[in-house]
């Protein structure tokens, strides 16, 4: 079996590239894909130690975070949507009707 | 009351919000032409009043409470009612409450107002959940049950550019930091084992080589939760989501919302991670707690001294207000006595909170409504014009600074002293200085409406028209603070008892 402090490593960079992403990328579509692999990271973490402790909550909870995250995206696709309308872009750096 | 009903009634506050919600959606679906604006409201509002009332009937009657038969649990330990989630609980319905009756004049000529009044009750059916979480896995379901209405409600005018932006803001910033916690609940779950909050923290006391994961995982979530409760470093969204979004819904977000934040914290930072076992791990969060409660309350207060409109003025408050209740968490010691007085001013804080911040913004909802703009000047001489309303501003604005005869004032007062008898002088210190800071732009509203010439002799005609519900909010809030200065004694002794229950 895989050590389990593998796995963590694997999250760790999953976490960190999805992180990168966000913090450089200014499309809001990249930006929902970058957080959706922050979570899944988690999801990692989750699935692999519960193996590791041999008990199902890490593996159960994984699902209700997938579910999470597809509301999640279904309300940020929706504000895209609308800022699309509004602004003519998905760029997220383009509204500055407030300061920031 | 466990004795003699099913222990799931316990949670019939959430339920209540949540089938009001529901009920809403569902009228909106199959009648989608004869809807009322009015009787939306009047069915959230009665919901949420019902929330209410079933709330303070079970801390009157005990439930929950140690004399009572203790905490009630429920899903395997997923979820417990206590006198805590009570406490919270009526927080939330209350300023449901005021919210929807707000909106109903807020919204008056929007073409679905249905969709508001059911994402609200959802977004107060989390709250309500997340006051009862007892694992990690109902607190990150339960928050994501707050956040995603309430994205789209701060978006909810899908016209309006400046709505948008505090939603697309909103959104970035709070999927972020609800990717941040997760990662934490899932190194926490790696170091532990467990998601339920007793079994974590007996976990927490034996951590041996896996103390460096499970205090990344934990700042992490110290990071949810700044995030959460809008404090220093995840605040950036909370003046641009606030200005930006209808006003009901910043009130709803600035005092429901935070709460909601401080629930988790208190929470989960007392059960799972208690302070002496945290420590001898390593993992010294109260100080974290400090940190961030001095620099929110500091940036808060003195970003709000430079605002030129009200509303963001209030968004920095709210801010500053939250480094304010932080210390609830910051000036915790290892089994101290006074561990479950500073908490409990916390609290009882929040509670006050809930009803001079919300009632702040459904002024500046009705100034919205008003037509008059949003700047001070703007406001020049509104109290010749709106007495009452004014009136009731000038409560909100002088407790939120906490000045003597007002809620404000006992709540700062025992929040002050509960930190300075555990040793946190210097927080207490810090936290006074801010409040005579706040005490300046707080004074400047009051002094534009009551002292100052309106720019134009017609700048204030606007003002004819009378939003019947949105002055009943207002005032109601207001009466609700001058009520709660004789009743503040046993606002603190509920909030008390139910922090002692946490050590």
């Amino acid at each position: 079996m895989v050590p389990a402090q593998w796995y963590l490593i694997l999250a760790a960079g999953i976490f960190c590239i999805g992180l990168f992403g966000v913090l450089t990328r200014s499309d809001a579509l990249y930006f929902l894909m970058s957080v959706e692999l922050m979570m899944n990271a988690a999801n990692v973490n989750f699935v692999a130690f519960s193996l590791y402790y041999g008990d199902l909550t890490g593996q159960v909870f994984a699902l209700f975070v997938i579910a999470l995250a597809a509301a999640e995206v279904a309300i940020g696709i929706g504000i895209i949507l609308v800022l699309y309308r509004n602004f003519g872009d998905i760029d997220v750096t383009v509204p500055t009707e407030m300061r920031w | 009351m466990s004795s003699v009903a099913p222990a799931w009634t316990a949670l019939s506050p959430a339920l209540l919000l949540g089938l009001t919600g529901l009920a809403l959606l569902l009228v909106d679906t199959i009648r989608p032409n004869e809807r009322s604006n009015t009787s939306m409201a009047v069915v959230s509002a009665l919901g949420a009043l019902a929330s209410l009332s079933v709330t303070v009937w079970f801390v009157i009657a005990g439930t929950g409470h140690a004399d009572a038969g203790g905490a009630i649990t429920l899903l395997e330990g997923a979820v417990k009612v206590d006198t805590l989630a009570l406490f919270f609980t009526a927080i939330f319905a209350s300023v449901t409450a005021l919210v929807v009756v707000a909106a109903h004049d807020y919204f008056h000529d929007h073409q679905r107002p249905a969709a508001f009044y059911s994402l609200t009750l959802f977004a107060a059916t989390g709250m309500a959940l997340l006051a009862v979480a007892n694992s990690l896995a109902v607190v990150f379901v339960a928050l994501e049950m707050v956040s995603l209405p309430s994205y789209a409600l701060v978006a909810f005018l899908k016209k309006d550019r400046g709505s948008v932006e505090a939603g697309l803001k909103y959104f970035l910033v709070g999927a972020l930091s609800s990717a941040v916690f997760l990662f934490g609940i899932s190194l926490v779950y790696a170091a532990t084992g467990s998601l339920i909050f007793g079994e974590v923290a007996s976990a927490v006391e034996s951590l041996d080589a896996l103390a460096g994961v499970a205090g990344v995982g934990i700042v992490m979530i110290v990071g949810g939760v700044a995030f959460k409760t809008a404090s220093v470093p995840f605040h950036f969204w909370a003046p641009e989501a606030y200005e930006g979004a209808p006003a009901p819904v910043s009130a709803f977000l600035s005092s429901a919302s935070k709460a909601a934040g401080f629930v988790v914290a208190f929470r989960v930072f007392t059960e799972a991670f208690p302070l002496g076992a945290s420590v001898a791990a390593g993992i010294d969060w109260a100080l974290a707690f400090a940190v961030v409660a001095a620099v929110t309350m500091t940036l808060g207060n003195f970003a709000a001294a430079v605002q030129e409109e009200v509303k963001r003025m209030l968004a920095y408050s709210s801010i500053g207000h939250a480094g304010y209740a932080l210390i609830g968490l910051a000036a915790l010691s290892t089994g101290s006595a006074g561990n479950e007085a500073v908490m409990g001013a916390a609290m009882a804080h929040l509670l006050v909170y809930g009803f001079m911040n919300t009632g702040a913004f459904l002024f500046v909802a009705m100034a919205e409504r008003w037509g008059i703009g949003r700047t001070f000047e703007d406001y020049a001489g509104l109290a010749r014009r709106a007495p009452v309303a004014c009136t009731a501003m000038a409560v909100f604005m002088f407790s939120l600074a906490g000045l003597p005869p007002f809620a404000g004032f006992f709540s700062k007062y025992f929040l002050f002293m509960g930190a300075i008898e555990n040793g946190f002088l210097w927080l207490a210190g810090l936290g006074a200085v801010n409040s005579v800071v706040s005490l300046y732009y707080y004074s400047r509203v009051v002094r534009a409406m009551f002292l100052d010439d309106p720019a134009t002799p017609s700048a204030l005609d606007a003002i004819d028209v009378r939003p019947t519900a949105l002055y009943a909010a207002v005032v109601f809030a207001a009466v609700a603070t001058v009520l709660l200065l004789p009743g503040f004694g046993p606002v603190i002794e509920a909030a008390e008892a139910a922090a002692a229950a946490l050590f």
